[in-house]
């Protein structure tokens, strides 16, 4: 049994990718959740004198759950290459860490700027309509952060 | 002195009528924006799953050729299109059908 694990498939070869597999969803899921809590607060206070604003302020909500299936799509991934350490190489388990922590941070990142800009943005779109426009360009570059993250981590897979 | 007393409950009751009618009007006004949020959310959220085993499924089968590694790329790559797709839609919805339904208040 000690002599199928080598120096390229030891025996913690594994660990790796099982650990770049939780950290892409753990990391992506903090993100998503901040920019959640965040924006909900803004909608919350602003749906008190502008409640027919409601289909238009959850916006930032859905975007930062667009953050958390990134990072469960780049998991599911890298679940799927697990294997035992005979079949699954240190190298792959290097390649699937970065990928994970790769689209984890970067959705922790764009999570956080969703939620900051989501609360202001919405706090605003009642007062000034005008702002909406605004608010969803700045969303969407916020959203491209965590989207280059998910690129980088698909590209990362397929090596 | 009945009468005027008559009209005057008539009144009330007009009034109460219409704040009724205008609670009823608001409470539908808000379940339909509750149920076109509701769908478009459920849209967002569960599209690209299934997207991803569809895809998965459907490309196994067809190209059977394909690496294991591309069939899981091809899927991801499908459910995140699939996903901009709706939440494209969704941000439309929002803008133009959202500033209809205020012009109507």
């Amino acid at each position: 049994m000690s002599t199928s694990t080598s120096a390229d498939n030891p025996i913690y070869g594994p660990f790796f990718g099982v650990m770049g597999a939780a950290s892409a969803i753990i990391f992506s899921a903090l993100g998503a959740a901040y920019g959640t809590a965040k924006s909900g607060t803004g909608i919350a206070a602003m749906s008190v004198m502008r409640p027919e604003l409601i289909m238009k302020s959850i916006i930032p909500v859905v975007m930062a759950g667009i953050i958390a299936i990134y990072g469960l799509v780049v998991a599911v991934l890298i679940a799927g290459q697990l294997d035992v350490p005979q079949n699954y190489s240190l190298y792959k388990g290097f390649i699937h860490l970065g990928a994970g922590l790769s689209v984890g941070f970067s959705g922790m990142a764009a999570g956080f700027a969703i939620g900051i800009v989501g609360d202001a943005g919405v706090r605003g779109t009642a007062q000034q309509p005008r702002l909406f426009v605004g608010m969803i360009l700045i969303l969407i570059f916020a959203e491209v952060l965590g989207l280059y993250g998910l690129i980088v981590a698909i590209y990362m897979y397929t090596k | 002195m009945s009468n005027k007393s008559k009209k005057a409950t008539s009144g009330a009751t007009d009034g109460g009528q219409q704040k009724l009618a205008k609670q009823r009007s608001h409470d539908y006004q808000d379940y339909s924006a509750f149920k076109v949020v509701l769908f478009y959310c459920s849209l967002i959220v569960f599209l690209p799953v299934v997207t991803f085993f569809v895809l998965k499924g459907f490309v196994l089968e067809r190209f059977f050729t394909m690496s294991d590694i591309k069939v899981n790329i091809a899927a991801a790559v499908g459910a995140v299109a699939a996903l901009h797709v709706s939440l494209g839609v969704y941000i439309y919805r929002a803008y133009f059908g959202g500033s209809k339904s205020s012009k109507e208040d």
